[in-house]
Formats: C-alpha cells, sequence, structure tokens
C-alpha cells in the first residue's frame, strides 16, 4: 500500500507515508499564508527519507488524505461571508439567545461561574440578518402552518439586500418533514437563478443535521455555511497543487465522525476537528492491529490536553452535540474532550487553598512560557519541567528554541515565595498538580461512561505527552502507557488509516415499548424503510465517489431512552432490520445491556417505557491500512542503549535530586530497554521515565513505559 | 374556671425527668428549630479534630479537593443524562458531599448550589433523629428521600436522595443527589401551586425517612410515592436515577478512602469549608465599613395584588457582616409565598456566589460568617403550618438582593472579585404545565425556560440577553423540537427578544423573551404561571439605571388557532405579543391582560397563552449611553424609535441609523437643563412625598418607616393591622373567587333592587 496523509495545524503541517511496507513521516511549518507551501515541504521531508522525489512518489500513491484545522481558524478569526438566516416565525431569537447557556460554551469552568463578566461570543449570523418566515410543522411532520411563499420572497430578497453571501433555512421540525424547506430552496432559485447573482449557496439544516434541537441544528448549519468557501477554497487550493505534481486522484478529506470522504462530498463542519480526531482513529487502528485492548487517547501539546476513548469491543463514542468554538452544533463527532492543560498552563497561587493552580490561562506559544525568553513572565508547566532537569534548554524542539532556566527561576520565584517552598518543591508540586488534573479529567471521562482506568492503556502523543505520561498514569492506577509509533505526526497517522464513511441520522418517534398500553412496537416495516433510507443516502455517497456497491457496509446505530430521560444511549446493533416481536426485545435488551454498563445494574427502567429518538447508520467502505506489527513488548531481553550522560532531575515523591541517566534518539532503536530515572530526548519530544518505571523501545519508534508486573 | 397555676419552682434533678420524659414522648418530630435556623458550619467534631491534629498537607488536600470534584462532577453528569424531570434535562440539580456532622462541604461544579445548601437540614435531622432510633437507625446501605422545604429544601417539588457513606464501620460522610422534579401530587399540576392555602394542598410532603436498604428501593414505599403523584412514571425514574448517582459517588469515595485514608478525606472536607469561611472573612474585611440597603417589593401573592417589602440593611464592621432583614413583609395564612428562613438563607447563599463573588467555592461555608437577622413570621421567616410551595418568589429576590448594596460597598474597591452588575430578572417566567399528554401520559411540570432570564446590566456593558435563572449558571433552557414531542405544547413563540422592554441605562441590562404557547391533542391540558412582577418591575437598576418594566400575561381564550391558521394561513403575520393585543387579529377571541401569576388552568385546544421572560435592571444614567449602543439596538430591532428619543435623547438618521452627534449632543444638555429645572430641594420633596403610614389604597405588606412596626393592608377587604416587628401573626387573605361571588351577589343584587323599585313604579 501507498499512501500519503497529512495534518494540517496550526504550527505543524505533518505528513505520514506509507509506502510499500515503509512508514516515514515528514514535518514542516504550516504556511496559513498557502497551506500548499507547507505541505509540499513536509511531503518533501518524508520524501528524502524514503529517497523517492514528490512528483514520482504522488504518482504512485493510491490517495492524499486530510486532516485539517483549516476550519477551526476560519471560526477563530471569524473568516466567512456574511450569513442570513431564514427561521420559523416566533423563533427569531433561538439563534443569538442560544439557549441561555450560550455565554459559556467553550469556556473553561471558572469563566462560566463568572456570570457577572458574562460575554456571549461574537454572532455568525448578527440579529439584523435573521427572518422570520410563516410556517410550522408539528413534532410528527404534520404542517399545521403552510409556508408563506410571499414571506419567503420577501425575506430572501431583504437577506440579499443587506448583502447575505451565504443563506441558511433551519425550520422547526424540518427533520421528520423537510417540505417546506425544500420549497424555500426552489422559490430560491426561481427568483434568484445563478446566473443572476452568481453563487450564493443555501443550506437547508435538515440536511445540514438530521436530528431534532432546532437551536443546535440552526447553528450547525450556520458554521457549515460559515466555513463553506474557506474550506472550498483552502482544500481546492490543496487539491490543484496536488494535480500540479502529478496526483491524478480525488483527494479525501478526514471527517470529525471519525471517517472520510471526497472533497465534493464533505460539509465544511465535518472538517472541524478532524486533527484531534484523527488521532483518535489512529488509536483505534493501532488497537486493532496490535492487540492493546481498550485505549485511552491523549494528545498533550503546548495549551490543551485531548482525552478521546477506544473501547475493545467496539462501542462508539460520539458527541452528538459537540461545542465547536463557541458553540453548541448538532453533528456526531467522535467524544473528544479537551481540558486546558499543557506545556504553557500558566501556574499561580491558590490564596484560598494555599496550593497551586495550574491553568486555565495559557501562555500559549506567544509570548510561551518564561523559559521561551519572549517576554512570558508567568510560570508555566514547561518551567517547572524545566528546573525539574526534565527538558534539555539546547535541544529543545529539536534545537529550535533555546530554553533559557534563568526566566523560569524568575518566573517562579514569586510562587514559590507565597507556597513557602523552594524553588525547585513549588516546580514538582507544579508537575504533580497537572499530572493529577490531568489524570482527573481521564477518569472522569472514562468512568462517566462506565468504564474503569484500570482497564485501559494510556496512549500518549503530543508534544508533551511522553512528558508527563508516568505521572498521569501514576494517578490513575494505570500501569502501562503507549507512546506510539510517529507520535509526533499521529493525527496525520490516523489520517492515513480511515475508512471511507458517511453517517447519515435522522430523528424518529419510536416506542418500542409503550408502558401506558402495554404494547410493544411493531410497524416493522415504517422502521426498517427509515433504515433502509439512510442506507441508500450513504450508499448514494459512496456510489458517486467510484465505489463498487459490494464493497459498501453498514452500521446501525440507535439512539434509545427510558421514558422521558434526555440521555441517548447509542446501542449498536446487528439488527439491520426488525421481522419480530423477538426483534425487538432483543433490540431492548441490548439497550439494557448498555445502559447498565454505563450507569450501573439496576439503573435501568425500561418500566417507564423505550424509546428509539434516532437512527443512524454509517456507511462505509474497508480500505487497506497502514501496517503496524512489532507494537507489543514480547517481554524477551533487549539491547542495552549507552547514556550520553547524567543530569540532576527532581521527581514528585523523591527527595532530593536524583541522578538520572540521558539518552538520544539512538535510544529509539527498537528492543532498548532502560529503567528509570531516565531521559530520552528526540528530536520530536522528551521521553521521561520516572523512578519506578521501565521504558521499551518497540518496532516503528513506539515506547512502552510500565512499572509493576507489566 | 381554670386560673393559670403559679409556676413550680423545679429542682435540677426534677427539670432533668421532666426533660426526659419530654424527649421520649414527642408526639411529631418536625421542622427542628435547633437544626433550621443554624446555617453555620458546626465546630469541629472529634473525628475532624483528629484528622487535622497532625496537620494536613494543604497540596495533598487540594489533591484530593480535585478528586473528590472529579466524583462529584461524574454523578452530577450521570443524574444529568439519566434524569427524567425537565429539571434533571435542564440543568436543575446537583451532587454533594456532605461531613458527618451534615455540614455541606462540596457539590458538583456545575450543580444548582441552593439545592444543596438546603440539604444539609435533612441530613442533621436524620443524624439528630433517626440514627439513634432503634426502628429507623442509619446503616451502610440506606438512603433517604425528604422533599419538605420545612426541614430543609427551596421548595417541595425538588426531591432528594441523602445517602450515609460508612467506611470500615464508621460514619464519615452523606452523599446526596437532588432534582427539581416537578409533579408532587399538589392541588394543580406540576408541583409549584400557587393555589395551595395551606401546606396540606401542597402535595405529598417527605419528611427525611429511609427509601433504601442495602442500596435497594423498597418497593412498597416508592409505590406508596408513586400513588401519591400524578406522574409515577416520573417519580420510579428519578428514583432510580438519584439513588443510582449517589452509589457511583460512594464508590468514587470509597475509593479516595482506601488510597488516603479517613483522616485525609474528613481532613479535606473539613479544612474546605474552613478555609472557606476564612476567605469570606478576610474579604468581608476588605469591605469598608458601613451599612447600605436596598428595598425589594414583591407586587402579589399570586392570588391577588398585595405589595410586601423585602426590607435589608447590610453592615460591615470589621470582619463581620450583617444582613437585617427587619421590616419585611409578614406571612400570609393562606397564600403559597412564604418562605421558611432555611430556604431563605440557601438563596441567600446562591445570590452571592453568583452576584458577587462567584470564584469562592460553592459551599455552605460561604454564608457562615454572615449574621442574618430576620422577624419571626414574616415572609421570609414563615413559621411551619405557612404554605410555602411558591417560595421562590421571596427566594428568587434574595438571590439578587445582594447586587444593590454589595455594589456599593465593592465599587471603589481596588480588586473586584466580578463584576458591578445591576439586578437581574427574578422571576419564574415560564409555563408551569398539567394534564394529559398526546402520549396518554399524565404529567405536570415546568419549561425549561425558567432559566433565561435578563442579565442586569453591568458598569462596563450591556447585560447579556437571556443568560442564567438568578440560582444557577450554565443552565439550559432548551430545545422546543424536543419539548414538543414529550408533552402537547405547541410555541408558536419560543424565544423572541421581547422588544422595547428594557431596563435603561447608560448601560441597558439583558433582554428576556417573549413565550407564547398553545396546547394541541390533549383531552385535558392546562397552564399555570407564578410570577409576580406585573405591577411593579422585578428587576432594579444601578446608579442610575432603570429598572426592567412589568410584564404581564395576555390571553387569547375562545380560539382555536390552529382552526384560525387553517381558514386563514395570513390571519396572523407574526406571533408577537404587542400587535397581537394592540391589532386583535382573531375575531371572536376573548384577549386579555393578567397579572401573571396564575393559578393553573385549562386551555382548550389552539387558545393562547403568552408571558415574557423578563429583563435585567440598568446601569447609569441613560443620557450616558453611546448613541452608536443605541444605534445597534434599532438594527437589532431590541427597541423602537420612540424609545431612542424618549429615554435616550439621541438624534439620527432614521433610515440609515446614522447619529448626528451635534444634534445629540444638544438635545441630551437640554434634558439635563429641563431635569434640573424640574428638580427641587430635597426636603421640599420629602416634604411632598413622603407620608407617615403607606397610601390607604395600596394592598401593602411590611414596615413603613419604622422597622419595628409592620403593616398588613388590604382596601379590597377593609384590611388595616398594625403589629410589632417581635409579634407577628400571619395574614389570612379571602379567597378571591369568594369575592368574587360576593361582588357578584352584591351587583345581582343591587339589579334586583333596582328591578323591584322599576316594578313599584309601575
Amino acid at each position: 500500500m501507498k499512501r500519503v496523509s497529512v495534518d494540517i495545524g496550526g504550527t505543524f503541517t505533518d505528513c505520514f507515508v506509507a509506502w510499500g511496507g515503509r512508514n516515514v513521516q515528514g514535518k514542516a511549518l504550516t504556511t496559513h499564508h498557502n497551506l500548499a507551501l507547507g505541505f509540499n515541504e513536509s511531503l518533501a521531508n518524508a520524501c528524502r527519507d524514503l529517497g523517492v522525489d514528490v512528483p514520482a512518489l504522488l504518482s504512485q500513491v493510491d490517495s492524499v488524505r486530510y486532516a485539517t484545522t483549516l476550519g477551526t481558524n476560519a471560526l477563530i478569526e471569524r473568516k466567512g461571508p456574511r450569513i442570513g438566516a431564514l427561521v420559523t416565525t416566533g423563533f427569531k431569537s433561538t439563534i443569538p439567545l442560544s439557549r441561555a447557556r450560550g455565554y459559556g460554551e467553550g469556556l473553561s469552568e471558572e469563566r462560566q461561574m463568572d456570570i457577572p463578566n458574562a460575554q456571549r461570543p461574537e454572532a455568525i449570523v448578527p440579529i439584523p440578518m435573521i427572518r422570520e418566515v410563516r410556517e410550522r410543522i408539528d413534532y410528527l411532520g404534520q404542517p399545521f402552518w403552510p409556508l408563506d411563499e410571499d414571506d419567503v420572497r420577501r425575506c430572501i430578497r431583504e437577506l440579499v439586500d443587506a448583502g447575505a453571501e451565504a443563506l441558511v433555512v433551519a425550520f422547526t421540525n424540518s427533520v421528520v418533514n423537510p417540505a417546506h424547506e425544500l420549497r424555500v430552496r426552489e422559490i430560491f432559485l426561481e427568483e434568484y437563478p445563478a446566473h443572476l447573482l452568481g453563487a450564493i449557496p443555501m443550506l437547508l439544516s435538515h440536511q445540514v443535521a438530521g436530528r431534532k434541537g432546532e437551536y443546535a441544528r440552526s447553528m450547525s448549519t450556520i458554521m457549515d455555511a460559515f466555513l463553506h468557501a474557506t474550506m472550498y477554497h483552502g482544500l481546492g487550493t490543496l487539491e490543484l497543487n496536488l494535480r500540479a505534481q502529478g496526483y491524478d486522484k480525488p483527494m479525501l478529506v478526514n471527517h470529525n465522525s471519525g471517517g472520510m470522504a471526497q472533497l465534493n462530498s464533505t460539509d465544511a463542519l465535518q472538517t472541524v476537528h478532524s486533527g484531534p480526531v484523527s488521532g483518535i482513529a489512529a488509536s483505534e487502528h493501532l488497537m486493532n492491529q496490535t492487540g492493546l485492548g481498550n485505549v485511552v487517547a491523549t494528545d498533550m501539546g503546548g495549551t490543551s490536553f485531548d482525552i478521546g476513548i477506544v473501547d475493545q469491543g467496539g462501542v462508539k463514542h460520539y458527541d452528538f452535540n459537540p461545542v465547536i468554538d463557541r458553540w453548541l452544533v448538532s453533528i456526531p463527532m467522535v467524544h473528544l474532550v479537551t481540558l486546558g492543560a499543557g506545556g504553557g498552563s500558566i501556574c499561580s497561587y491558590d490564596r484560598l487553598f494555599k496550593t497551586v493552580k495550574i491553568g486555565p490561562e495559557s501562555a500559549g506559544s506567544d509570548p510561551g512560557p518564561a523559559c521561551y525568553d519572549r517576554g512570558g513572565l508567568k510560570p508555566t508547566v514547561t518551567d517547572a519541567d524545566l528546573l525539574l532537569g526534565y527538558l534539555d534548554p539546547a535541544n529543545y524542539a529539536n534545537g529550535h528554541i533555546k530554553l533559557n532556566p534563568r526566566r523560569s527561576r524568575q518566573a517562579l520565584e514569586d510562587l514559590a515565595d507565597a507556597l513557602d517552598l523552594d524553588l525547585t518543591e513549588a516546580a514538582k508540586l507544579i508537575k504533580k498538580t497537572v499530572d493529577a488534573n490531568m489524570a482527573n479529567g481521564i477518569a472522569t471521562e472514562l468512568r462517566t461512561r462506565g468504564y474503569e482506568p484500570k482497564d485501559f492503556t494510556v496512549l500518549a502523543y503530543g508534544g508533551n505527552g511522553p512528558l508527563h505520561a508516568c505521572g498521569i498514569a501514576a494517578v490513575l492506577g494505570v500501569d502501562r502507557i503507549l507512546a506510539p509509533p510517529f507520535s509526533s505526526v499521529f493525527s496525520a497517522v490516523g489520517a492515513g488509516n480511515m475508512n471511507q464513511m458517511h453517517i447519515h441520522e435522522s430523528s424518529t418517534w419510536t416506542v418500542l415499548f409503550d408502558p401506558n398500553l402495554k404494547r410493544f412496537f411493531s410497524d416493522y416495516a415504517a422502521f426498517n424503510a427509515s433504515v433502509e433510507e439512510l442506507e441508500r443516502r450513504g450508499r448514494e455517497d459512496l456510489l458517486r465517489q467510484g465505489f463498487d456497491a459490494a464493497d459498501i457496509r453498514y452500521r446501525l446505530e440507535i439512539d434509545m431512552r427510558y421514558g422521558n430521560q434526555r440521555v441517548q444511549t447509542a446501542v449498536v446493533t446487528d439488527l439491520n432490520r426488525l421481522d419480530s416481536q423477538r426483534d425487538v426485545l432483543r433490540l431492548m435488551e441490548q439497550f439494557h445491556r448498555s445502559y447498565g454498563d454505563r450507569f450501573g445494574e439496576g439503573s435501568q427502567s425500561p418500566e417507564a417505557g423505550v424509546r428509539i429518538n434516532t437512527l443512524r447508520v454509517c456507511s462505509y467502505v474497508e480500505q487497506a491500512t497502514a501496517a503496524f506489527s512489532g507494537i507489543q513488548d514480547d517481554g524477551r531481553a533487549g539491547r542495552t542503549a549507552t547514556p550520553v550522560g547524567t543530569r540532576l532531575c527532581h521527581f514528585p515523591g523523591h527527595d532530593g535530586a536524583v541522578e538520572t541517566r540521558l539518552y538520544d534518539a539512538s535510544a529509539l532503536a527498537e528492543g532498548t530497554r532502560i529503567e528509570g530515572p531516565a531521559l530520552v530526548t528526540t528530536p520530536a519530544t522528551t521521553y521521561l521515565i520516572e523512578p519506578g518505571w521501565r521504558y521499551y523501545a518497540a518496532a516503528q519508534g513506539a515506547v512502552w513505559f510500565t512499572r509493576g508486573g507489566h | 374556671m381554670n386560673d393559670m397555676p403559679q409556676k413550680v419552682e423545679l429542682s435540677g434533678e426534677d427539670q432533668l425527668l421532666l426533660d426526659k420524659f419530654l424527649a421520649d414522648n414527642r408526639l411529631f418530630l418536625g421542622p427542628d428549630p435547633e437544626i433550621m435556623r443554624n446555617h453555620k458550619i458546626q465546630p469541629r467534631s472529634a473525628m475532624e479534630e483528629t484528622a487535622l491534629a497532625g496537620g494536613l498537607d494543604p497540596h495533598q488536600v487540594h489533591h484530593v479537593r480535585g478528586l473528590i470534584n472529579a466524583a462529584l462532577s461524574e454523578a452530577f453528569t450521570m443524574v444529568n443524562q439519566m434524569g427524567a424531570a425537565p429539571g434533571a434535562k435542564w440543568g436543575d440539580l446537583v451532587t454533594g458531599i456532605y461531613t458527618a456532622q451534615g455540614d455541606l462541604a462540596m457539590i458538583a461544579p456545575h450543580g444548582i448550589i441552593a439545592f444543596a445548601a438546603c440539604c444539609f437540614y435533612p441530613i442533621r435531622f436524620i443524624i439528630k433523629n433517626w440514627i439513634d432510633d432503634p426502628t429507623v437507625g442509619v446503616r451502610d446501605g440506606d438512603g433517604f428521600i425528604h422533599n419538605d422545604a420545612r426541614y430543609g429544601g427551596v421548595h417541595n417539588t425538588d426531591q432528594s436522595m441523602m445517602m450515609p457513606l460508612f467506611y470500615k464501620g464508621e460514619l464519615v460522610c452523606w452523599l446526596s443527589s437532588t432534582i427539581h422534579e416537578g409533579e408532587n401530587g399538589a392541588c394543580e399540576p406540576g408541583g409549584m401551586p400557587a393555589a395551595a392555602e395551606s401546606k396540606y394542598d401542597e402535595g405529598i410532603k417527605m419528611s427525611p425517612f429511609k427509601v433504601v436498604e442495602n442500596f435497594q428501593l423498597k418497593r412498597d414505599l416508592v409505590t406508596f410515592l408513586q400513588n401519591s403523584v400524578r406522574d409515577p412514571k416520573l417519580q420510579l425514574e428519578d428514583m432510580k436515577v438519584k439513588l443510582h448517582g449517589v452509589m457511583r459517588l460512594r464508590e468514587r469515595i470509597i475509593a479516595i478512602l482506601d488510597q488516603f485514608g479517613k483522616d485525609m478525606l474528613v481532613g479535606t472536607l473539613r479544612s474546605h469549608l474552613e478555609d472557606t469561611e476564612a476567605e469570606m472573612r478576610r474579604r468581608i474585611r476588605e469591605m469598608p465599613d458601613g451599612t447600605t440597603r436596598v428595598l425589594q417589593f414583591m407586587d402579589s401573592s399570586l392570588r391577588e395584588n398585595a405589595l410586601q417589602k423585602i426590607s435589608l440593611a447590610i453592615t460591615v464592621k470589621g470582619e463581620r457582616m450583617i444582613m437585617d432583614f427587619r421590616g419585611t413583609a409578614p406571612q400570609f395564612m393562606n397564600r403559597s409565598v412564604n418562605t421558611n428562613i432555611a430556604s431563605f438563607k440557601a438563596a441567600l447563599c446562591t445570590g452571592l456566589l453568583q452576584n458577587i463573588w462567584p470564584d469562592l467555592p460553592h459551599t455552605m461555608a460561604v454564608l457562615s460568617p454572615i449574621e442574618i437577622i430576620s422577624d419571626r413570621n414574616s415572609i421570609i421567616d414563615a413559621e411551619g403550618e405557612m404554605p410555602q410551595a411558591m417560595s421562590l418568589m421571596p427566594m428568587f429576590k434574595a438571590c439578587v438582593a445582594w447586587t444593590i448594596p454589595m455594589n456599593k460597598f465593592n465599587y471603589s474597591l481596588p480588586h473586584k472579585y466580578s463584576a458591578i452588575i445591576a439586578s437581574q430578572y427574578d422571576q419564574a417566567a415560564t409555563f408551569i404545565y398539567g394534564g394529559i399528554t398526546q402520549h396518554g401520559d399524565v404529567t405536570g411540570n415546568f419549561c425549561g425556560d425558567i432559566n433565561g432570564n435578563g442579565q442586569g446590566a453591568r458598569s462596563h456593558a450591556d447585560g447579556e440577553h437571556s443568560v442564567s435563572p438568578v440560582f444557577g449558571f450554565m443552565c439550559d433552557s432548551g430545545e422546543h423540537e424536543i419539548n414538543e414531542e414529550d408533552t402537547p405544547i405547541i410555541r408558536l413563540g419560543a424565544q423572541r427578544i421581547a422588544k422595547d422592554r428594557i431596563g435603561f441605562g447608560k448601560y441597558r441590562g439583558g433582554m428576556g423573551y417573549e413565550q407564547i404557547a398553545t396546547a394541541r391533542g390533549s383531552g385535558m391540558w392546562g397552564f399555570m404561571t407564578g410570577c409576580e412582577g406585573s405591577k411593579f418591575p422585578s428587576a432594579q437598576g444601578l446608579f442610575g439605571g432603570y429598572s426592567c418594566p412589568s410584564y404581564q400575561l395576555l390571553k387569547i381564550k375562545g380560539i382555536n388557532i390552529f382552526e384560525e391558521l387553517k381558514k386563514n394561513p395570513k390571519i396572523v403575520e407574526v406571533f408577537d405579543i404587542v400587535r397581537l393585543m394592540n391589532e386583535q387579529p382573531i375575531k371572536g377571541g376573548r384577549y386579555s391582560s393578567n397579572d401573571m401569576g396564575m393559578t393553573f388552568e385549562l386551555c382548550d385546544e389552539g387558545e393562547v397563552y403568552m408571558i415574557c421572560q423578563g429583563a435585567g435592571g440598568g446601569y447609569g444614567d441613560v443620557l450616558e449611553r453611546d448613541p452608536e449602543l443605541v444605534m445597534k439596538d434599532l438594527r437589532e430591532d431590541l427597541m423602537s424609535h420612540e424609545n431612542a428619543w424618549d429615554i435616550y435623547r439621541v438624534v439620527y438618521d432614521r433610515e440609515q441609523l446614522v447619529v448626528d452627534v451635534e444634534a445629540t449632543a444638544e438635545a441630551r444638555a437640554a434634558e439635563r437643563r429641563a431635569r434640573i429645572a424640574r428638580s427641587q430641594p430635597f426636603d421640599t420633596f420629602v416634604a411632598e412625598w413622603v407620608t407617615p403610614e403607606p397610601p390607604a389604597h395600596l394592598p401593602y405588606f411590611g414596615s413603613w418607616d419604622d422597622n419595628r412596626r409592620i403593616y398588613a393592608q388590604n382596601p379590597a377587604i377593609n384590611l388595616k393591622v398594625v403589629m410589632d416587628a417581635d409579634q407577628l401573626q400571619g395574614v389570612f387573605m379571602p379567597n378571591p373567587k369568594d369575592l368574587q361571588i360576593a361582588a357578584l351577589e352584591a351587583q345581582l343584587a343591587a339589579q334586583g333592587a333596582e328591578l323591584e323599585a322599576c316594578r313599584a313604579a309601575r
């Protein structure tokens, strides 16, 4: 298999190339003005290792795949068209009021609690660009107020006159009957044919999000419209760049659903956060190939700490209403939690509890930690790491950033005084606290979903991941950590190993068991027709991209609930059709088990009724993936690496300085075993093996940290 | 005749015997004043002394605190996701951990503080009464349920599950989970019966009792509770939810105990309380000494007009803070707007954390250093027999009572912990509903719109529109598509910003929104609205800012809007309250404007009910508002051109919304001159304005100019009583229906007499 996958991040453009059994990586700075330049450089770096020139490589690969933060950046910069929105009469303030809680979405808990200083984000669709149209459909899809076409024409005209460059239609209950939204589009095309005004895109909410919830669906549609042009032009430029270099196949774009599609079959919203989600996909791929068991994927960078869950039993964890930037949207996105903890997190004195507080503010990369010597004056986690001896001042970030320990000491002085600790003890406290915070975040995530951390292998990647992995795992009670192969380009690895997949959802009012009437669901034809329709849509998406119908697979996921609960537990079922009461009972049993696993046996309430809220069909085509063999520690005696020196380091729980052996990148050679305490510094990252932990370098640059009997 | 006997002198021994007899022969374990009147954290217990004796490492304590927080958060998420009550879905819930003595130590980060800040009272009740009672006892695996606010609680619609946590055979802490459940079998559906004339109309009243043994719900008691409410499904589901939430929390806390030991857990909980209390005292010390005041008024008993005063003076002396509520209206014997002092204090705790110092830990210790003075038998300190189903009315006032007096203290302090802010709109402006759903379920509850009160303006910015309820943050006003699946309520106006209904100021308050509802597909459905502020504004401005306006309940009865829309889809141009009421487009409808305190009323299919979520108070002088902000409000259709001139005195081009800067400056200068011309010396003003007693036409309750004398006057029934504040009696109000019947009978009699006179004249 020959394939290129790319993760275009805010700082770096990472590239992973699978080349007939060889896997190599490339890295370059992201060139925001023209993403193709960074891509070319990153790919050229990888090609250099392979000894192949870029056009030759591109002409031979089966695909080029992108995960990108283009959308995220466009949101941060508020770079997008002026959007007009048509909504149902009576709902004109739904978008600006953002379910009340919109003031705090995407913010730290501290800022959410500070209501007197609440400030909603600048609106993507300002109030003057929202118009109400007379129409109304009820929850079952029955219209009780017909669409007023005069209203539609007037509102569109007003919005176009007001400078709308894109239009969004978000009518109430359109997901159960899209007739009114579809008619609006027809009217729009009648009134404004493309040749008249050029292309003003009009997006219909039911086509962007299939589930109920008028606010979240409206925001999804608005975001899609807002990001569309940026994504289209950005990715289009990349595709042209590929063409110019000899690549003649469709470019594939990774989605935040964990799948991917061709550019022309991709909604802009599906690409947001596709980079971090690709990291989770890479974790899943690794788990499947190497039998890791359950995996919790952690990505610790400069400003944030991302957590994802991969269940060996195939249970998928989605956020159906994820927050993107500052807005709640409706899209099935692979579950991803971001904590405000990274190397740049600022440390301060917590007067109330007489201890250290980490974050939520971050020094980011500009000015960055104090030791970067770029004007940062506040102490950060990286400053503490430096003072504890973990970082090599001359070789940080492959020598690109020279660290100044004097700045770290200066920055930490006041904090240490307030804590009544010396600098080293204060730095140890910072390390211990940030590790505990991240461990608590992981534990909460796992346990809320019914898992126990001890049943997981922690995957640690991102620039700071291998540095803090032992500390986090110790708090969690986990004894196995894997810094995966190609960990510094891990999202690019994931991007290269996803399946082509489309997810289609539909809201439904399906009562499997009605306790009032003691009746079980029996309209199998209706249920099956709904599933078939979702399969048809997925099939068409894939056929359009040139796949053979015989290769298409479907996975049915059903969101169910008891009584009037809010929770919708996703049940993955092999029952793609219902044909009997026995099937209905089986489905309820599956739900019963999933729910009990998550919330505790006995917490189920089938006596209150069992209902299906959403049907979701994932249509996909399985594709060849890069092979990762030899990742597991086979327990054989390994090779011994030669230290390149020693350094005095400090560790929480250990008094005084501990002489710590130092290793260079040669310690990544397969089979190398090292006992902690030790440090392995490579151009991409630093591996900190804390006392009591062992290091084992597996194949392809994968590194294990273990302790105890493991 | 029985003469009062002479008081008998008792020996100490005799007294002990009598005391023992009384203790052994108690008729009824009612709410215990010793528990209910004490909002302070308890002195350290022996267990806490032992835990702290060695001096705990504060960093280790913080680590354990993080673990407890994670556990509380996990349990909160579970309850939020599993809960069936709308309150659980939209954020009205909490999970908490208490010391072995029952002090509330910590709550889940997103939980509703007031729920937990009340819950320590029933826990203390259990500790005091049930632990040693051989017929009850407190053992590992037990769970206690409770909803009666008289034993601690916001109101009887909230149900709590409380579980003791035993470790190695010893009780080390308590855990709880509380949800605003809604339906509780009261005389009106939905759990908040404004029509309750006595506490016996309030539905099920659970004093704390054991409903779980060996971690299992007792089915006989569950059945009893299901039988006592309209929504047995909800009752069962959420009892399971709360139990399993608390059990999950227990599992996590036991893991912490296993890892760190009992002393560390006990010490962490205790030092969390003590550290918070110490920080409170430090912040009070930072404030200047002095007294600031605010007067708040509730304008309705939810049955009739009644101006009820809540008087507050905050005095700071060194590290002492005294909140003096004396002079507040007396309790009503047969109206539901009373609250007990314990619940009121829980609301005070909430308001302090929400509006003044949101960075403090959410624990009862924030209130511990504050001295609170109130008149017994006042509306905020009502005794147990008084109905208090709509205790939210005074409690919501407590939530916002802080803003004006505290911001007067804090305005000039060099360090501010949050923004200077005017009052948030403080009413439960949502539809409470009940009846049979389109699916045949009997239900009663409320809509998530309660969570979208407009925010007060800040010293640096306009208030945010519909930002939160007064009692919590990151609460959710919900999605109507989802609500319509569960109930027959159809929202014709979901959330539509209420144009022109603004707390004006240099910075304006955040605005509320219109809610227009009807019902469809139900055999029986109805609404109630438990709001005040239809005559007297609910949110006060700060430093010259305007209050919010008053808001009414509007109805269009005698129509079926669905039929009307079918006949003529253009009959309504837009569901906008002002236009519907001014234009009255549907012929034959009975349009009416009403007080927002509506007791439960049946709604026929297609009849229209309209209410408003309100705006926050304004900040500063309207003439100082940046004219460009006025233009922005116009562009966003928040305000009419008339108000831009009448209130703000801005001159601009109405088409282009371009400000004429010079003309505006001149118009504002002219208005300032006019203000001076209208003004009068203070003494003259006082002489003209101040009266020795409340005006006779006002239904007025509370002190006038002397907090020791409390008025209760209602001209509708010729009631006028003046009471000494320390001897307050409850006020009994006639049933408004009786008054209406009497008026109609009088009218009939008069017309009969006229008729007779006519006949006689013939």
